[in-house]
């Protein structure tokens, strides 16, 4: 391996997108879970853009689409960290285990 | 060069994101994932992305690593340090996480495609045309849903008066 090549950028991006979804399904702790989820997101950012610098130089739409998963993610860590205030604020925990107010 | 800072970043990255889903403080796991988020943009940089460079700089690791530090210190106890933060499904997590690897793996051996000779273009001004010209509608739309968040934010912390 002496150059770079697409598939380094992929590799990546594969591994952190596994690290992310083990953190999704592991952790205990709900910010912990929401951080897992941003890990995931990045990793689909560096494989739009890797796609982009490698296959399509000349144009910028793997980039517009990476420009808008940011946009996306930043709404959803905002409106998930309202609703885990809100959650809290009744529940008085941040353990997934104990959310279980729907439980029949 | 490139090779080198590849390799960089990449441990770099993939330390911090191991970190972020293994450490028992909270708190670092938040700071570790401020790093990842920066070792990203550092990726992006390499793949000559240089507004998404700075996108990533300012809206994660200056927006939303922030963010979640704030809501991890205000959700915080002393008591959680002592308590286990992984849950008792982890084999199983391992065991999902290693066939997605596996599965990624063999698609990813088909991409050897090498670095394109042309040295990357300034992406500040293309990006501002294709958002007012072929992406315009999912452009509107996505300011309707940022509004639609922080619509949604304030309604979901806001604290019912006690009558």
């Amino acid at each position: 391996m002496t150059t770079l090549n697409l598939g380094n950028f992929i590799a990546l991006s594969a591994v952190l997108f596994v690290i992310g979804v083990f953190g999704a399904l592991t952790r205990r702790n709900i910010i912990g879970i929401l951080m897992g989820i941003e890990l995931m997101f990045n990793a689909a950012n560096i494989n739009l853009v890797a796609f982009n610098r490698y296959l399509h130089p000349a144009g910028v739409t793997g980039q517009t689409l990476a420009l808008f998963i940011i946009t996306i993610a930043a709404a959803e860590v905002v409106v998930g960290l309202a609703l885990v205030l809100a959650i809290y604020r009744n529940t008085d925990t941040v353990y997934v285990e104990d959310y279980n107010l729907l439980k029949g | 060069m490139e090779l080198i800072a590849f390799y960089s970043l990449a441990a770099l990255v993939i330390m911090t994101a191991l970190l972020v889903v293994t450490a028992r403080n909270t708190v670092h796991s938040a700071l570790f994932l401020g790093l990842c988020l920066a070792g990203v943009g550092g990726l992006f940089a390499l793949l000559g992305a240089d507004f998404l460079f700075a996108g990533q700089i300012m809206v994660y690791v200056g927006g939303i690593a922030v963010l979640i530090m704030f809501v991890v210190m205000l959700l915080g106890r002393a008591s959680d340090l002592h308590l286990r933060q992984i849950n008792g499904h982890w084999a199983a997590a391992v065991l999902v996480c290693s066939i997605t690897l596996v599965g990624l793996w063999r698609v990813v051996s088909h991409f050897t495609q090498g670095m394109p000779s042309a040295a990357p273009l300034p992406t500040t001004g293309p990006l501002g045309l294709i958002m007012m010209g072929d992406y315009a509608v999912p452009f509107e739309l996505v300011s309707l849903v940022l509004t639609g968040a922080l619509l949604g934010a304030i309604f979901f912390s806001h604290r019912e008066k006690a009558k």
